[in-house]
Formats: structure tokens, C-alpha cells, sequence
């Protein structure tokens, strides 16, 4: 099969978070703040070095009791306080490469952000899919996975 | 876990979900097996269209097939579904779970911040 476009599996995120999107746009930026908040759940510590600018690569470490998740990327977009777009893969399967954008809307003293992770892919039937398209995938394959449980449950 | 899923599996799982036909095969696989004749039967296109099709998603591990004298006996195979599926729900809970721990973050910063400034001002 002869690939040709660009395919996107997309997840969005969005945030409304009551602090000024300055704030909010730091702590993405500063590895101090960075660090604090990349460690939820069960991850204990997490390092991070960040340059920031277009180009600029970061390399986040997080710790879990079970094993080290390391993530790099390159940072495409920098605006500050607005939007941040970078690279992201995992350092344990670097063909994988995702695109994380972060817009941070403003509403004066608050924010909302809009986080969108894209997946690409190539494949010749590019335009037939659009935004949205990774949440169909999804249902769709809950839906399958229902009736399937349904069908393998003895009567 | 996620990382370690070969991402070519996976894009020929998301691509073989992209066509409505090949959704609707498998809608229909998932009440019985089928042979090919009886999964073309209620679509409007040629039994090698569905062929076609039956092909793309067997490539993409998603069905199974097995010829018995002159048929073509299908079956669904769930576990590509279920990783494809594993690496949207993967991300969407590891920025869901993020977006709580910098909220907190952001908060009790943000609210460090203006105490400083009352407290400089006062003086």
C-alpha cells in the first residue's frame, strides 16, 4: 500500500483553571514548575530540562515505582503567554512521534487550556479523516468490545 | 504498556477503521462468524468489493479467516481494537491526571504571588 498523507489521531483536553494565563504559561516553561506538576498518580519524582524556543528540545524524566518513563521533544511553536506546540516521544520508542500543542486562552484572570495530542500517520486516505477522528476510533472500538464481552459471556 | 506498541500496528488499525463498510463488517462480526458471502449480502457493492475490504481489515489483524473446501469462514480478532484503543485512553487519563496536579500547582503559586504584593504593599 503506497502511503502518501498525513493521518491524525487526535485527543483533546481543555481546562478551565482560575489563575491568569501568565501563570499557567510558567509553569510549563520552568523546569521548577514543570517537575511539580508531571508527577501525579503514581509517578514519585520527575526532572526536567527545558529550552525553550523554537527548536529548543526538553528532556522530562518521571519516576514511577515500576520503571522510568522518559520523554524528549522540540519545541515548533513558543508565543508566549499563548501557545506552546512541541514534539513529544518516548525515549523507549523514539519512531513514535506525537505533536503536543497547549493554547492557553485567556479570560482575564483565568484560563483555559486546550491541550491537543496528535498521533501521525501515514496513509492514502488522508482527507478522509478529520479532527475527531481518534475519539470515533475509540467509541467505536468500546462498542465492539461490548458486544463482544456480551458474546463471549456464557448464557 | 503504550510505548512499547509498534506504531505501524497501530496506524493499520486506525486505517482499517477509516472506511464505513469495513466498520459495518465488523459491526456484523461481532454477533456471529460469517462467510464472505453472507457478510456481502446486505451491502450495495460487489462480493469482490467486500473481499477487498475483508482483506484490509485481515492485514490489520482485525478479523480472521479460515477456508473450509470453498468457503471463507470470518471471525473477529478484538485485540488490535483494544490497544488502539489503549493509546487514546492512555494519553487522555495521563493529561486529564497532569491537568489536576497543575491546577493545585498553579493555585497555590498564583496565590503565593499576590500575598507577596499585598504584603509588599503594605509595608
Amino acid at each position: 500500500m503506497e502511503k502518501t498523507g498525513d493521518v491524525r489521531h487526535r485527543i483533546q483536553v481543555r481546562r478551565k483553571i482560575p489563575v491568569p494565563r501568565e501563570v499557567v504559561y510558567e509553569a510549563w516553561t520552568d523546569p521548577e514548575g514543570l517537575r511539580e506538576w508531571m508527577c501525579p498518580g503514581d509517578v514519585i519524582s520527575a526532572t526536567a530540562t527545558l529550552d525553550v524556543r523554537v527548536g529548543g528540545s526538553f528532556h522530562i524524566t518521571m519516576r514511577s515505582k515500576e520503571r522510568v518513563h522518559e520523554h524528549v521533544g522540540t519545541y515548533q511553536i513558543v508565543e508566549p503567554p499563548a501557545k506552546l506546540s512541541f514534539t513529544w516521544s518516548g525515549v523507549d520508542n523514539p519512531n513514535e512521534i506525537t505533536l503536543v500543542t497547549v493554547e492557553f486562552l485567556d479570560h482575564g484572570n483565568s484560563c483555559e487550556l486546550v491541550i491537543s495530542h496528535e498521533r501521525f500517520t501515514n496513509a492514502d486516505i488522508a482527507e478522509r479523516y478529520e479532527m475527531g477522528w481518534g475519539t470515533i476510533a475509540a467509541k467505536f472500538s468500546s462498542y465492539l468490545n461490548e458486544n463482544l464481552n456480551r458474546a463471549q459471556r456464557p448464557a | 504498556m503504550v510505548e512499547h506498541r509498534a506504531s505501524a500496528e497501530l496506524d493499520s488499525t486506525f486505517f482499517a477503521l477509516a472506511d464505513s463498510t469495513r466498520r459495518a463488517i465488523l459491526r456484523a462480526l461481532t454477533r456471529r462468524p460469517a462467510t464472505i458471502n453472507e457478510i456481502a449480502k446486505p451491502f450495495p457493492v460487489s462480493l469482490n468489493a467486500v473481499s477487498k475490504h475483508v482483506m484490509v481489515l485481515e492485514r490489520a489483524g482485525l478479523l480472521r479467516r479460515e477456508v473450509k473446501g470453498r468457503e471463507h469462514y470470518c471471525w473477529i480478532e478484538p485485540r488490535p481494537l483494544r490497544e488502539a484503543d489503549e493509546w487514546l485512553e492512555y494519553y487522555r487519563l495521563f493529561w486529564e491526571q497532569r491537568m489536576d496536579a497543575l491546577e493545585v500547582y498553579v493555585a497555590r503559586k498564583y496565590r503565593g504571588s499576590r500575598r507577596r504584593i499585598q504584603h509588599g504593599k503594605d509595608r
